[in-house]
């Protein structure tokens, strides 16, 4: 493979991935830039610059409330994703017990069903249990979604863990939950926070589960669905960045500590 | 005097496999035991049922007198050292050593104290503060032998703690875990399948192949009186002279071998004239002439080869009645060289009659 790359003169390979870097970031950077136009309607030139779009945004009730209400919805998710995914890592990752290649597989299901098929699947599920549509079943749809992420991170982090550590626990007194609590939830936390992380951003994504899903009450990406229906605006690109601003933030925290705590 | 631990007729099979069969050792307390045995031979399965980790499948181990087979890991009075140290990364070394004394309801300041007290002990009193990742191979052994020996266990099991380390550091650690447990007086079981590891530091040696106990007993007994020939050969190395018994008397065997009559101490077997058996001989227990002797038996044959070794020099001899022997010499004292003739012989208490 890399004589086979050798032979293409480095310049092109250079100059494609920047044509690719630029197709990636510019799209970004025009919305970005549009938020900051003081006019309300997109197109070139910018003319006069102006912050009253995110001043605009600041104030908007309605976006503060489905900010919350997505938030809301991602911290509800993430915990009740956190504790099913570690119990079925550790369940996997036990010596004896039946049947472990299907409950992971079950498990690892919904990160394959394509986000639509669930999201209808789970409206058919929910009318036929009698569960209202609502922030209940849009939670449930979303803890579904981010377990089989949770599972796989923690998986992999218990499979590099010395099986002596908990052993050693055990041994200098420790009984079986104290060894979980002190020895095994610490050596998972990089794993945890990870997961964490993940299943706060995908939840506070998620656009067609909670559009299947979801009662009167808007969160964040339905309430830009909405607007942007009403025709763009440079509202919803201030919106937009600050989402974008926070959610890439959050993203590279994340990556940073995993990345610290894992030397 | 009660043994502080003692196996009675103990199994552990896995399946059809029998990892340790029908064990039954008593160790007396405060002493310096080693299991050693080639790999597979069961002692680590023994000292996991020891602390807790498997149970047996038949049998019973007694803890001071009291049975401890339905006891989790938790509840024994024992510490194990295990082989990759398995020190906690998530805490400081401070922390390592201070979690089973946390466990056990000590007091912070009474911590505080015995964790300093046991890092001085190995020198490591800067170290309290450092993670484990941040030590060298010999830091995270002491740490981790600190750390079992921090809840006062009455015994202490060490599962090949040093098969980690190059070889210089491994004879210095050696001589530390010696001088640590004559300081606290505590009984070890240490495990290895390095003979001169367990020669080294034992005051009592307990051989292990395929689950049972080949022979017990203080390491210069096991090496100058070996019973078997797996104990003669896997502790050190021995000639094997195969023959009958001509007789006995004054528990000196005279053995009818290839046509030789040679003498070898009954090693506490009862034979009789007409048995066959096999007698054990160490090369350095070999002497080599160029004269023959008229004072002792001896027997003809020609240096086949030579090898310096430093401290002694290897002579592999072949004798006149077609069988050879390897001889240890002094390397100044003889200057035999390849193709001459010797005459080689021991002192009749330095060979022994093996039981098996
Ligand atoms: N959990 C297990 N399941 C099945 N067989 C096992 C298990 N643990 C040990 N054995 C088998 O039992 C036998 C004894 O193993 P053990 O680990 O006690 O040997 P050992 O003397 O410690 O060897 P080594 O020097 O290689 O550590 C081996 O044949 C091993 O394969
Ligand atoms: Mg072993």
């Amino acid at each position: 493979m890399r004589t086979y790359f050798n032979d293409l003169p480095k310049t092109a390979l250079g100059a494609s991935y920047w044509i690719f870097a630029v197709y990636l970031v510019l799209p970004l950077a025009l919305m970005m830039a549009m938020s900051f136009k003081d006019a309300n309607f997109i197109a070139f030139p910018i003319g006069n610059w102006t912050l009253s779009w995110y001043g605009k945004v600041i104030q908007d009730k309605q976006f503060l409330e489905a900010s919350l209400y997505s938030i809301g919805i991602a911290l509800a998710t993430t915990i009740s994703a956190t504790i099913i995914g570690v119990w079925i890592a550790l369940l996997v990752s036990a010596e004896n017990i039946w049947g472990k290649a299907v409950i992971f597989a079950l498990a690892c299901l919904p990160a394959v069903v394509p986000g639509l098929i669930n999201a209808i699947s789970m409206r058919i599920f929910i009318r036929a249990v009698d569960i209202p549509t609502g922030t209940f079943a849009i939670i449930l749809a979303h803890t579904v979604h981010a377990v089989p992420f949770v599972v796989i991170m923690v998986l992999t982090r218990l499979r590099s863990m010395p099986a002596n550590l908990v052993d050693a626990a055990r041994d200098l007194g420790a009984d079986p939950f104290i060894a979980f609590l002190r020895v095994t939830i610490p050596y998972l936390m990089p794993a945890l926070f990870g997961g964490m992380i993940f299943c706060v951003l995908t939840s506070i994504d998620d656009f067609v589960r909670t559009f299947f899903l979801g009662g009167y009450q808007p969160t964040l990406p339905m309430l830009i669905f909405a607007k942007v229906q009403g025709g763009m605006s440079p509202e919803i690109n201030a919106m937009a960045t600050i989402v974008l601003v926070v959610t890439t933030a959050v993203g590279l925290y994340a990556e940073h500590f995993t990345r610290r705590s894992r030397s | 005097m009660q043994p502080v631990v003692h196996f009675k007729n103990v199994n552990k099979s896995y399946g059809a496999l029998t990892a340790v069969d029908d064990l039954d050792l008593a160790i007396a307390p405060g002493q310096f035991v080693t299991l050693l045995g080639p790999s597979g031979c069961g002692k680590s399965t023994t000292l996991r049922m020891l602390g807790g980790f498997d149970s047996p499948t038949s049998g019973e181990i007694y803890l001071e007198g009291k049975p401890i087979s339905h006891l989790p890991p938790n509840r024994r009075n024992v510490n194990i050292v295990f082989q990759d140290y398995a020190l906690f990364p998530h805490l400081t070394v401070g922390r390592n050593i201070a979690f089973g004394l946390e466990l056990k309801g000590m007091e912070s300041a009474a911590i505080h104290k015995r964790v300093s007290d046991l890092l001085a002990l190995v020198s490591l009193q800067d170290h309290a503060e450092r993670m484990p990742a941040q030590l060298s191979g010999g830091q995270r052994q002491r740490v981790a032998l600190m750390r079992a020996l921090a809840p006062d266990p009455n015994v202490l099991l060490l599962d090949e703690p040093l098969s980690a380390l190059d070889a210089k550091l491994r004879q210095q650690m050696q001589i530390e875990l010696k001088s640590i447990q004559k300081k606290t007086g505590k009984t070890f079981i240490f495990v290895t399948h390095d003979q001169e590891e367990a020669l080294t530091m034992s005051d009592v040696i307990v051989v292990m192949n395929k689950g049972r106990i080949e022979q017990m007993g203080g390491p210069d007994e096991l090496y100058a009186r070996p019973r078997s020939r797996f104990v003669a050969n896997f502790i050190g190395q021995s000639n094997f002279l195969e023959g009958t018994v001509a007789s006995v008397s004054g528990g000196i065997a005279s053995v009818e071998w290839r046509g030789n009559a040679v003498n070898a101490d009954v090693n506490g077997t009862a034979p009789i004239p007409g048995d066959h058996v096999t007698v054990a001989l160490r090369p350095e227990a070999v002497f080599c002439l160029s004269r023959k002797p008229e004072d002792r038996q001896s027997l003809k044959g020609r240096i086949d080869q030579r090898v310096f070794k430093g401290a002694h020099t290897s002579l592999t001899v072949k004798l006149d009645n077609g069988s050879t022997l390897e001889a240890q010499i002094d390397p100044v004292a003889l200057s035999h060289i390849e193709g001459d003739d010797v005459w080689v012989g021991w002192r009749d208490r330095d060979a022994v009659l093996l039981a098996k």
